[in-house]
């Protein structure tokens, strides 16, 4: 008991799943090799940003890293949660890339989790915290997480490249989670959004909103979308405008897709893509393009849409033991990744059956039981 | 007429009731009192409430009970074969614990048992095994026994009244979930005197009650007759035995569990030549309780500690139930047991070496099959056979015999000993040699004897074939290939989808033609099976062993990735290659995006074909399109679910598949056919077992609730309502597993669910302390823990506790104490406090008299609501523990 065996992995790939599963089952890990050919080696800022929120949501955690930051050593501690926190998540990535490991974080802590983060709230590279919002919390409701718990509120929006957005973000603790039969997609019977523009003028939004709704109105009526004007300190200090819509099905399904449009940061990152500033792209193309990938999305078919696939994958192989079954469209790479992470750490394995009268693949698989060994009984 | 009216007129003697004496005195009596309660009928308002408010209260206390009543339903998630029950026999010394368990093993089996030494399984039924253990006499051992029996017998000396050993074993029981309990009074023919006899029985039994709960079962043997149990008693009590139920026990439906009925030393001889204290490997075979144990799983052995898992094999039943006929009772033949470390059966364990028997029935048995029965047998037959069967052919003296056939395993090669297993005699797989075992039991399955060498080619070449099909997925193609190729192909495929077919596939290839247009045919099927396959492949990577030996995968896995160590001197490119080739197939380094972020490829939504082609997605569509959508799909994959029960799908649309299949598979399916008619059956009459089960008496404390019936009755019926729906729901939830679970095939079940609960299992473990194997006791049972998820980390708890009223000092803080949480025990040393009323702990140097304080100790985690039981120490003579259940939650 007294030697720590850490499971050794290579590379940054897939950092959230495994800090998170690392987490959850309290695996220590060995991550070598991290951005170790890059020429600025070694952990970005959000991934340490992110080691740091690790950090402040557990109790005796030990996480050590070399000096050139390419290898780190993590010894997860008890996840305690708490009220009163304050994460500055940076501004290389969008809170979206936070909120995915936290919310289920969150869930197995010991205290309810209400915690304040800084930065960018929407970006192009990362779901934004509209879609957080209406698509990814009546997700977890399907696994058996209270709804009243579950809040998210928007206090100021930023988007790169200087960010300065706050979300204040309340999750409830589970004892466990309850496995689901969820292959039903149902059909599309609503369409809803919301455009927003921050240190823009608001006639920005309501393009988007006019682009978007004349791709939808050939398919369906019942389309709205809000527009979420922002200025002073509510907009952050960069401006941008950028869309979110969300489509709700018959049978209680979420499909959303997001975009931002903003300027890229200058930071040295992107210096060295060579990326020079250009024109924004125009508000109206935004929207119909956003409308697009929408459609295409619901095209695809399953019951969430590409993004939430990881976090699909994640709340199954994390429920009781039960079967769960559901229905995705086509496979995104980064939930085949989120399946590999969840076979080396939880050792569940899915049954993955593609459909192929709708082109959907079908996965089922056994939870492991996880529970909440950290959760105050009185 | 004549004799009519005679007969009627003859009148009898009328009786004459008694007007004085001592029985007219207690007629009247018992009129009186007739009428006073008839009274109580006729005039029922005189009784009701008089006042609102008390009317009021009452019913709300009525309420009250019927709440307190209630439990929530434990969820019950073992799906394979009941393992068999464990019953501990548990006593002082000298109670006759040893000869109970031998009549009622000799009463089951009608074998005499030597002697009594670990855990002797038996069929007592055409639906119940049984597994009798004999509890030792020390804590620790009590302890590891209150965790693993579903029936502890509690033999208590009549003649001398209850002991300590007893008192102390319930406590313990109490804590780790109090499994059903029953009392079995000895020695009963001590007394001479009836009524002192009585006397001693009423107080004994309610003692036993304040103990337990009013009405707990007390046995009595009434004495011995020719030094056993008389036989109508023992009778008695294994029908008592026999319909006992047991409810699930929190803990143990969420732990994988063994009782350890074999056990071996399988380290290699040369290591414990070089060094005798060696850590050792070791093998441990038993029953799977509990729930499902994954490969990955740790496991903990108590009083050894945790490890690893190297190996987990799934054994055939050395104890099977009799096959399912429609016959009464049990047939001498089925009456089997499986006692390995007793010596019954065949097997005889010493310190040093295991000791086989061999009965004339067998050598008879075996000698039938030399005769006829291996024509399709496997022609090469094992050594050890013929080893044995040239020792039968000895006509020898029986006592040379007997020394012959004690052959010391040991000192050949120690893995042979797992070659002969026991009694049953009936399974030929037994006798084929060890070396041989797992991949055996892959053919255990599969019944098929001649694919074992090929085992490993065929794995390959389903890869390969199936790499190649995947492109493009035709028929064509498949055709084009050679015969001798696709039909391996189609082996070795089937073998690891289902075992009919592959049986069927054998036969037609042995014919000599073989039906070509047959496996032609049903290519299409499986064509589209292997893809499922491909999809699987894709994101897991190669699938791993076929087999059902899951021996050192994760290890593998593990070692991969270490192994990436000695790369570290190779050239950049060269390790850029090879990360290529391994699963991810590119930068270890790629950016973590859940947003697939590639907007550039967008079809024209404007175009109308384009918007027209998803119209039926949406609630402007084509609704019956888009139902179908769903249920085409459902109905493809959910083929086999038929449960009229939960979902409603149109039974027509199912048989059509069938039919489909029918015709395409010929006999194959028809066996599914009858497979799915079982399942289906059975799902029913488990549907109704449940029913049943719940509805009716379920717990013992329901057995006094029956005085006050009416009213309980009338309130169940009322407040059906969450409860009732609760139970409706993990009813559901569990069809819906076992339905999903069966559609897969064997080997993917097993990777996806682990080994299922009542399989008979061989553990392999390395590196554990010599001096497990050095003080291995047979009569000291060993338990197998499963250690669930997060249990194997260390940390602080925090336990609320009391001191035991029996024990006679307070407890000191930072006093060593051992306790026992979940499947361990270990030493810590707690720090007791208080919580004050401003929710400050206080600490508090010595414990409370008679009040719960807290204890905060460092030790393995448990998860919240875990008994905890803590002893002082562990010697015999003094009952020094304090056990108190403890609601409990980890600090950090």
């Amino acid at each position: 008991m007294g030697k720590i065996t850490y499971k050794r992995l290579k590379g940054s790939q897939n950092m959230r799943q495994r800090l998170l599963l690392a987490t959850l089952k309290s695996t220590p890990v060995l991550i070598e090799d991290i951005h170790a050919d890059d020429t600025l080696p070694g952990l970005r800022p959000h991934e340490i940003s992110l080691l740091r929120l690790f950090e402040k949501l557990t109790d005796d955690c030990l996480i050590e890293i070399n000096e050139t930051g390419t290898k780190l050593k993590y010894k997860p501690g008890i996840i305690v949660g708490g009220s009163h926190l304050v994460h500055d998540c940076g501004v290389s990535r969008a809170i979206g890339y936070f909120l995915e490991p936290l919310i289920l974080l969150g869930l197995f802590a010991r205290k309810t989790l209400v915690i304040i983060l800084k930065g960018i709230t929407n970006d192009s590279k990362d779901p934004s915290v509209d879609t957080f919002r209406s698509t990814t919390f009546p997700l977890l409701k399907r696994f058996g997480v209270p709804s009243e718990g579950l809040k998210l509120e928007i206090k100021s929006r930023g988007v790169s490249p200087h960010g300065g957005g706050e979300v204040h973000l309340a999750i409830p603790t589970v004892q466990h989670l309850t496995a689901t039969m969820w292959t039903d997609e149902g059909m599309v019977k609503r369409i809803r959004g919301e455009a927003f523009t921050t240190r823009v003028s608001v006639q920005l939004g309501n393009e988007m909103i006019y682009a978007a709704r004349g791709i939808f109105n050939r398919l369906l009526p019942d389309v709205y979308i809000a527009s979420d004007y922002r200025k002073r300190s509510e907009a952050g200090n960069s401006s941008g405008y950028g869309i979110s819509l969300v489509a709700e099905t018959t049978s209680g399904c979420c499909i959303s897709a997001d975009t931002t449009v903003s300027y890229p940061r200058g930071d040295e990152e992107e210096d060295i893509e060579g990326e020079e500033k250009k024109e924004l792209i125009p508000a109206a193309d935004v929207g119909e393009k956003l409308a697009s990938v929408l459609l295409e999305e619901i095209e695809k078919g399953g019951v969430v849409d590409s993004t939430h696939q990881g976090l699909l994958f994640l709340l199954c192989a994390l429920c009781v033991n039960d079967v769960s079954k559901v229905r995705v469209g086509k496979l995104s790479p980064y939930g085949i990744e989120t399946l590999r992470e969840i076979r080396d750490f939880l050792d569940v394995q899915f049954v993955i059956k593609p459909d192929p009268s709708t082109g959907t693949v079908i996965l089922k698989c056994w939870g492991s039981g996880m529970k909440n060994l950290s959760r105050k009984t009185t | 007429m004549a004799m009519d009216s005679g007969a009627d007129g003859q009148s009898h003697k009328a009786h004459r009731s008694r007007h004085s004496g001592a029985s007219a005195k207690k007629k009247t009596k018992a009129k009186n009192k007739d009428q006073n309660s008839d009274q109580k009928q006729q005039n029922p308002k005189a009784f009701a409430f008089r006042s609102n408010a008390k009317a009021k209260r009452l019913q709300s206390r009525a309420v009250e009970k019927e709440q307190r009543r209630l439990h929530l339903p434990v969820i019950d998630r073992s799906y394979g074969e009941l393992p068999p029950f464990v019953v501990v026999v548990q006593g002082p010394p000298q109670v006759g614990k040893s000869l109970l368990i031998k009549t009622l093993v000799k009463h089951y089996t009608k074998h005499n048992l030597p002697d009594v030494r670990g855990p002797i399984t038996i069929v007592s039924g055409k639906q119940r095994r049984l597994q009798f253990v004999e509890c030792p006499n020390d804590i620790n051992g009590m302890i590891d026994a209150a965790k693993f029996a579903d029936l502890a017998l509690l033999l208590i000396d009549g003649s001398y009244g209850f002991e300590m050993e007893t008192f102390e074993f319930l406590n313990i029981l109490q804590v780790h979930g109090f499994p059903k309990v029953m009392g079995v009074l000895t020695h009963l023919d001590k007394f001479k005197d009836v009524k002192k006899l009585k006397k001693t029985k009423q107080r004994l039994k309610h003692r036993f009650w304040t103990e337990i709960y009013d009405g707990a079962k007390l046995f009595y043997l009434s004495g011995l007759i020719h030094g056993k149990y008389p036989k109508r008693e023992v009778h008695n009590l294994a029908r008592f035995i026999s319909v006992m139920k047991f409810p699930p026990l929190s803990w143990r439906t969420s732990h994988p569990y063994l009782l350890v009925d074999r056990f071996e030393d399988v380290t290699p001889p040369e290591r414990v030549q070089m060094n005798s204290k060696c850590d050792r490997n070791v093998t441990l075979y038993g029953y799977l309780r509990g729930c499902n144990l994954k490969k990955g799983t740790k496991v903990h052995i108590a009083g050894v500690g945790d490890f690893s898992l190297a190996g987990v094999t799934g054994l055939s039943d050395p104890c099977p139930l009799p096959s399912a006929a429609k016959k009464k009772g049990l047939r001498d033949k089925e009456k089997l047991f499986y006692a390995p470390m007793s010596g019954l059966g065949d097997l005889l364990y010493d310190k040093d070496a295991v000791y086989i028997n061999i009965n004339d029935q067998f050598v008879q048995y075996s000698k039938v099959d030399e005769m006829g029965g291996t024509t399709n047998k496997e022609n090469k037959r094992d050594v050890g056979e013929d080893l044995v069967k040239s020792l039968q052919a000895v006509k020898s003296p029986i006592d040379e015999k007997l020394e012959k056939t004690k052959i010391s395993l040991f000192s050949h090669n120690d893995r042979k000993r797992r070659k002969a297993i026991f009694g049953d005699g009936v399974d030929h797989s037994n006798l084929k040699s060890t070396d041989e075992e797992n991949e055996g039991d892959e053919d255990d399955d599969s019944d098929n004897d001649n694919d074992e060498g090929e085992n490993d080619r065929s794995n390959e070449d389903n890869e390969s074939c199936s790499g190649s099909e995947f492109s493009d997925g035709d028929e064509e193609d498949l055709k084009s290939e050679e015969d001798d190729r696709s039909n391996e192909d189609n082996e070795s495929c089937s073998g690891s989808e289902f075992s009919d077919g592959d049986k069927e596939d054998l036969k037609s290839e042995e014919d000599g033609m073989g039906n070509i247009s047959k496996w032609r045919a049903s290519l299409v099927e499986r064509a589209s099976k292997k893809q499922n396959i491909n999809l699987m492949q894709l994101v897991y990577g190669k699938s791993a062993s076929t087999s059902n030996t899951s021996t050192n995968e994760v290890k593998d896995d593990s070692e991969n990735e270490e192994s990436d160590e000695d790369e570290f001197f190779k050239p950049k490119g060269q390790r850029a290659k090879n990360s290529i080739e391994g699963l991810g197939g590119g930068n270890i380094n790629t950016e973590d995006c859940s947003k697939s972020t590639k907007i550039s490829e967008l079809k024209n939504w404007k175009e109308e074909e384009v918007y027209e082609s998803i119209r039926d997605r949406f609630v402007t569509g084509d609704w019956s399109k888009g139902a179908l959508r769903n249920q085409m799909s459902e109905a493809k994959t959910e083929e086999d679910d038929i449960d009229g029960d939960f979902e409603d799908l149109e039974t027509g649309e199912k048989y059509e598949s069938h039919q489909k299949d029918d015709s395409s598979n010929g006999g194959i399916q028809k066996e599914d056919d009858d497979a799915i008619e079982e399942r289906r059956l059975k799902k029913l009459a488990l549907r109704a077992k449940f029913d049943a089960h719940y509805d009716g008496s379920e717990s013992p404390e329901e057995e006094t609730d029956v005085q006050n019936g009416g009213k309980f009755h009338r309130s169940q019926a009322n407040d059906s309502g969450y409860y009732d729906k609760l139970k409706e729901e993990i009813e559901l939830q569990k069809q819906i597993n076992i339905a999903e679970l069966d559609d897969l095939d064997e080997t993917t079940r097993l990777e996806i669910e682990g080994f299922r609960t009542g399989m008979y299992l061989r553990l392999e473990v390395h590196d554990v302390p010599f001096e497990m194997i050095e003080y291995f006791d047979p009569c000291h049972p060993i338990l197998v823990g499963g250690i669930g998820l997060g249990e194997e980390n260390v940390g602080y708890m925090q336990t609320r506790l009391k001191r035991h009223r029996w024990h006679k000092k307070v407890l000191k803080t930072r006093d060593p104490i051992i306790v026992s949480i979940g499947w361990r025990r270990y030493q810590t040393t707690p720090v007791y406090a208080i919580e004050d009323q401003n929710g400050r702990h206080r600490m508090l140097k010595y414990t409370p008299e008679h009040m719960h304080c807290l204890a905060m100790f460092w030790g393995p985690l448990a998860p919240p609501k875990t008994g905890v039981l803590a002893v002082q120490n562990l010697s015999n003579n003094q009952l020094c523990m304090k056990p108190k259940k403890s609601p409990f939650e980890a600090l950090n």
